[in-house]
């Protein structure tokens, strides 16, 4: 996947059509865009684009509020490379 | 537990199914032959049950990996089944002397005890012949229906143990008759789907007065509820198909071949028929995804 962020963002739209377009800013979980239900779907799918295995014990809420916080927690090396 | 109080006392009729507990009562610990060991060429769940089933993803795998494949996905089945009632406890042990459940509180006892006993059965099953049980999987610490009334939320609660008990009961009721599983697999899933039945009946009985309590206090609030379902519907689907069951069985790729799986139309067509029973059942009490607003 060239742009996995983008990916994200169509994950995160298909789930949510009312959204439209998802600022990177947007607090996703306090929106519910992500909510407790599609996430799983959302570990499943980071797993996934990262190729890295996420380990729900150590999972830290605030990785995964808003876009910009998820390029930086799992795609900012992949980005520099 | 404040948000009880909101809630009118709940009534069901429920002698019959009271009765039907205490004469069907049995000891879990006596009453199965556990084998040391299974038979390796024996599937551990029905190879028409499993998450690949009907595609050509299926047929792609070695004999070797199609029975690993059933075997692992029973160790899920069960797994989710565990985590699924350490879920459903924990909630009706916190109502079970609310003045709320008062006229209910007896067969919430039955319920109780069952469920503690399956969730023994299961994981003997799972760590006997398997080794291990599968965590459950990650969830948010954000509740997901915070966006709802109390009475509306204390229905969600009945409604996730309900919908999860008809989606394994489909498992259960097709795998007690299933003559290629070895018969401790068969044994298990026949006992577990004779106390579910009792289960079933008493979750849509509760079911109802809970939504007619919405109903009441807000008509408005039905297509939020109905798309909490239809989500929920999916959410459980999908903990069916458990990567690292995958992995398991020694079959590569395991998250592409799982969201594969996910889309198959195949599989669409497998799930439409798992939750036909619930689907049919929600339509019927005015809570089906139809009536969600787009
Ligand atoms: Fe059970
Ligand atoms: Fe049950």
């Amino acid at each position: 996947m060239s742009d996995p962020i983008q990916a994200v963002r169509d994950f995160i739209i298909e789930r949510n059509p009312k959204l439209g377009e998802v600022p990177d800013d947007l607090d996703l979980i306090d929106s519910r865009a992500i909510n407790s239900l599609a996430f799983v779907e959302f570990i499943f799918l980071l797993e996934e684009l990262t190729g890295e295995p996420i380990d729900p014990e150590a999972l830290d809420l605030d990785d995964f509020r808003t876009l910009a916080a998820i390029q930086a927690r799992f795609f900012s090396q992949k980005a520099s490379l | 537990m404040a948000a009880v109080r909101e809630i009118e006392p709940i009534v069901l009729d429920l002698n019959r199914l009271e009765q039907m507990a205490e004469s069907g009562y049995y000891n879990p610990y006596t009453m199965f032959d556990w084998p040391d060991s299974i038979e390796p060429d024996k599937p551990w769940m029905s190879e028409n049950l499993t998450t690949l089933a009907g595609t050509p993803m299926w047929d792609e795998l070695t004999r070797e990996q199609q029975i690993a494949l059933t075997r692992w996905e029973a160790v899920n089945f069960f797994s989710l089944n565990i985590h699924g009632i350490r879920e459903l406890m924990s909630e009706v042990v916190m109502r079970i002397h609310e003045k709320t459940y008062a006229h209910v509180s007896e067969f919430l006892h039955h319920f109780i005890g069952e469920e503690n006993e399956h969730m023994w059965f299961f994981a003997q099953f799972c760590l006997r012949y398997g080794g291990k049980l599968y965590p459950a999987q990650p969830t948010l610490k954000v509740a997901s229906a915070d966006h709802l009334s109390p009475v509306a939320r204390e229905m969600i609660v009945f409604a996730r143990i309900l919908i999860f008990e008809e989606i394994v009961d489909y498992y259960n009721s097709y795998m007690a008759t299933d003559q290629t599983l070895p018969p401790i697999a068969r044994e298990i899933n026949r006992v577990h789907h004779q106390d579910e039945s009792r289960h079933v009946a008493f979750g849509r009985m509760i079911f109802q007065n809970l939504l007619g309590q919405v109903m009441k206090r807000d008509p408005d609030e039905v297509p939020l509820i109905a798309e909490y379902l239809e989500n929920y519907l999916q959410y459980s689907i999908g903990t069916l198909y458990n990567p690292a069951a995958y992995r398991d069985a020694g079959i590569p790729d395991a998250l592409a071949l799982r969201r594969r799986a996910l889309e198959h139309p195949a599989r669409i067509e497998a799930h439409d028929k798992i939750l036909k029973r619930t689907r049919s059942f929600l339509s019927k009490v005015g809570a089906g995804r139809e009536v969600i607003r787009r």
